[in-house]
């Protein structure tokens, strides 16, 4: 089990934004995390990371408890993300935006780097160097001197899962991914995502864009901020409340 | 006792002109997204243009306080197109220019008028209220009640009419008003003469009370700043409440400690008050 | 701050070594020739408020607008002179220690206002320097309160000349120091809180620990010449540290061009010389000021950095070249 939640809750003033959510990702696995808009996903996303403090429940990570640490810490501890609306650094370049993220693995301590000392130099031209490889991942290695609030929208979106990976996260949680891509885009993301598997990083993808179940081992849907089905896509797909869910009573006879 | 009453009675009449000054400012800020630093300026001038007119011309000071309203109000619509339309959106820029206005209005106004015999504006009433226990003057009643009624006045307009309605609307989510085919920039530039007046008002009857001086549009801005904090950026209701509570803050402590002090207190009560609960008493819309 | 204009967010390296080491020779000689007081006097008033301006600016790209820096400048002054006035201790201590004790005053400062961002810390700032203010006139048995200090211990004779290139060197070493804190990957990752906190955290930056070194970095050069400062003028008066002043170093980061490191050191020098030379004005050479303010305001979005960029672009925009964008 890398990932851990138990009976996480959290209240927004009277509102149950997340309610009694339990929920486990295993090593390696791509989990789809679906259920229509407002159901808390990206709620959940913000407690694992620290950017909301839950209400009451556990977060454990990799045999940590990671409940309500801050983001940063979170990150350190093998958590990349990327956000749904997709900020980035929006005036650095696509190279930029992926060398300015890699603060943790290597890490240069301050003296190091204001005297540019020779293992603050080899740490950099590291950077360099994975930064690029990362790029190539995700397909952005040719435009790499463009500014990323110059890019278009399914380019930053692959930015910014570029970004997430600078973190050399064992876990990584995708927020809609896929939103606003057209459908080459999407197959690439696909890819880039499987991809990511390969080398050893697992997946929990929050969309909307049900393409995405294809990709997944397990999907859990999520409603209202609870847990309402998980099972294999195949399982999902023909369960009651879920299609009630998305599509409302009168579909589900 | 009777310094109860009175306290009381500035403390209300004090509010009302800080709440009267701060609404042009949280309008403008929350409906076109300009921060206007020039606003504690502009209410000077108001005073000084009032006084000119009144003093220089010897105009009946309700009059004088008509025209400075309108001028004001004119000003207000040339600001917004040529200062400040240029730069929405850019906040920087934008501090810039009231920065700027700043430096222009002060120094006009110091170099102008600034020297020499302490400057007033004539009395908008006469008189003393006499009774067994207390004396007090009329024009304090005289401002703090036409106050009050514009300030009500101010509160159904945004609440009730159509353009307060719309007001609202862009204050809450710009895009959206604008794609219902409201006119923000006509919207923005109403609101910002809007203000204007109201800052006019404020200064005249200020400049009556009080004396004038080219520099007394940056403690108001500073009064407007913590208005605004207290009662939450966004919030009408929040902005009445912080008025209240400064006015009533700088009417009553003066009595037991020196001008300096209170503004340290008050600075440190708010300080305090911000970091506990950052939002405001109303944080968000009315 | 975050919008696009007047303020690049990117790496504007200015790498042109050469201009800036003939700069810096042409001021190391122009003593020679410039004899009188008054020209020496406001080469060194720029020098410290060039020194001051970068500092801020370190503070300003890590996303924090800070409207107290004068205040800072006050803690060092003060801290320096009260040192050197009541324990009658060289000021060659006084000054490094008025510059700690600025330094330490700001991560303290930094630290509690870490909790609240943009505006909100922006108008807290404000506050504290309304404060430092009134903490001075408290202590007026020391500081001389709203009345000012004076006799401070002064650092040479009565020449000016020993000033001069006592501040001219803390200057450059100042700014050689700081440029390097930019382009390191610590400048880095201050900029990147600017741009967006939230991916600057999800990517392993400390928001805390990085605002608070932001502005121990911008507060201890600050308080450095600030106690210099007081040293030469031999004289205080808390209305040089008060919020005014501060907004007015804002502008000198914002008219040269917040997004590049040598834009505080055009700006501050801009504003500080033009004004200075319509002395003769008197009371009207403020206007002179608002007017550069609106002049550079309108027709130069990124400041005065930007604009050689933009005489060129005007240039190719005539010559029918077509430009490379539209102005």
């Amino acid at each position: 089990m890398l990932l851990e939640i138990n009976k996480l809750t959290k209240y927004f003033g009277g509102l149950a934004a997340i309610s009694n959510f339990d929920m486990v990702v295993n090593e390696l696995e791509i989990v789809g995390l679906i259920g229509p808009n407002g159901a808390g996903k990206t709620t959940l996303f913000n407690l694992i990371t620290g950017v909301l403090k839950p209400t009451s429940g556990k977060v454990k990570f990799d045999g940590k408890d990671i409940t309500g640490k801050k983001p940063h810490v979170v990150a350190e501890l093998g958590i990349g993300r990327t956000f749904q609306l997709n900020p980035l650094f929006a005036d650095y370049t696509v190279l930029e935006n992926v060398a300015a993220s890699f603060n943790l693995r290597p890490k240069s301590s301050y003296v190091d780097a204001y005297f540019n000392t020779a293992t603050y130099r080899k740490n950099e031209a590291d950077i360099l160097n994975q930064s690029l490889e990362i790029l190539q991942l995700v397909g952005l290695d040719k435009i790499q001197d463009e500014l990323a609030k110059n890019l278009p929208h399914g380019y930053q979106k692959m930015l910014g899962i570029g970004r997430a990976l600078a973190v050399k996260p064992k876990l990584l949680l995708l927020d809609e991914p896929l939103g606003g891509m057209n459908s080459d885009e999407i197959d690439f993301t696909m890819t880039a995502i499987r991809k990511t598997r390969q080398r050893g990083v697992t997946v929990v993808v929050v969309e909307h864009n049900m393409k995405i179940m294809d990709l997944c081992d397990r999907v859990i849907v999520i409603n209202f901020g609870h847990k309402i089905a998980e099972g294999s896509p195949k399982e999902v797909r023909g369960n009651k409340e879920v299609i009630q869910a998305y599509f409302g009573v009168a579909h589900v006879a | 006792m009777e310094t109860a009453v009175v306290t009381a009675i500035n403390s209300l009449m004090l509010s009302a002109m800080y709440i009267l000054v701060a609404l042009g400012f949280a309008l403008l800020f929350s409906i076109a997204g300009i921060l206007n630093f020039a606003h504690g300026a502009l209410y000077m001038l108001a005073g000084y243009i009032c006084y000119i007119v009144a003093v220089e011309f010897g105009i009946n000071p309700w009059v004088a306080l008509a025209g400075t309203i309108i001028v004001m109000g004119l000003l207000g619509l040339f600001l917004e197109r040529f200062l400040f339309r240029p730069f929405w959106g850019n906040l920087n820029r934008t501090i810039v220019t009231a920065i700027a206005i700043i430096v222009i209005l002060e120094t006009g106004i110091n170099v102008s008028l600034g020297a020499g015999v302490l400057k007033q504006i004539p009395d908008f009433a006469s008189g003393l209220i006499e009774t067994s226990t207390f004396r007090f003057s009329v024009e304090r009643l005289v401002i703090f009640a036409v106050s009050a009624i514009l300030l009500a006045f101010m509160v159904w307009f945004i609440t009730r009419t159509k353009l307060g309605l719309r007001m609202q609307a862009i204050a809450q989510e710009r895009e959206g008003a604008s794609l219902q085919g409201i006119n923000i920039y006509r919207v923005a530039a109403f609101t910002f003469a809007l203000g204007c007046m109201l800052a006019a008002v404020a200064g005249c009857f200020m400049g009556s009370l009080y004396n004038l001086d080219p520099f007394m549009g940056e403690l108001m801005l500073l009064k407007i700043v913590e208005v605004v904090i207290l009662g939450g950026v966004g919030s009408i209701a929040g902005i009445l409440v912080g008025g209240l509570m400064l006015g009533t803050i700088d009417a009553v402590l003066p009595q037991f400690v020196s001008g300096q002090a209170t503004q340290a207190i008050a600075l440190g009560i708010i300080i305090l008050f911000l970091l506990v609960r950052p939002q405001g008493f109303f944080g968000r819309l009315v | 701050m975050s919008d696009s204009q007047l303020y690049v967010k990117g790496d504007n390296k200015i790498t042109k070594p050469a201009l800036y080491t003939g700069l810096v020779i042409l001021l190391a000689i122009l003593p020679l020739f410039v004899k009188s007081p008054y020209y020496l006097n406001v080469c060194i008033l720029t020098f410290t408020y060039i020194v001051a301006a970068v500092s801020l600016r370190v503070i300003l790209i890590s996303g924090q607008t800070s409207l107290a820096h004068a205040a800072f400048m006050g803690i060092g002054a003060y801290t320096s002179a009260v040192l050197a006035k009541e324990l009658g201790w060289t000021p060659w201590i006084c000054i490094p220690l008025g510059a700690l004790v600025t330094t330490g005053i700001g991560i303290l400062v930094a630290f509690i206002f870490s909790r609240v961002r943009a505006l909100l810390f922006g108008m807290l700032t404000i506050f504290f320097g309304m404060g430092i203010i009134y903490v001075i006139q408290v202590f007026s048995k020391w500081t001389g309160g709203y009345a000012g200090i004076m006799g401070i211990t002064p650092l040479f004779g009565i020449s000016k000349v020993p000033y001069y290139y006592f501040f001219l060197g803390i200057t450059v070493v100042s700014l050689l120091a700081l440029y390097r804190f930019e382009f390191c990957r610590i400048g880095k990752t201050l900029k990147t809180l600017d741009q967006s906190y939230l991916v600057a955290s999800s990517v392993g930056i400390d928001e805390v620990k990085t605002r608070v070194l932001a502005v121990g970095v911008g507060s201890f050069f600050v308080g450095l010449i600030g106690a210099a400062y007081a040293h030469y003028t031999l004289v205080l008066s808390p209305t040089s540290f008060g919020v005014l002043q501060s907004i007015y170093l804002v502008m000198y980061v914002l008219i040269g061009g917040l997004g590049s490191f040598a834009g505080p050191i055009i700006g501050t020098a801009v504003l500080v010389i033009i004004p200075e030379a319509f002395r003769g004005l008197k009371g009207y050479s403020p206007f002179i000021f608002a007017g550069l303010l609106l002049i550079i305001n309108f027709l130069m979005p990124q400041g005065l950095v930007g604009l050689p960029q933009l005489i060129r672009s005007r240039l190719e925009h005539r010559k029918g070249k077509g430009g490379t964008h539209a102005p």
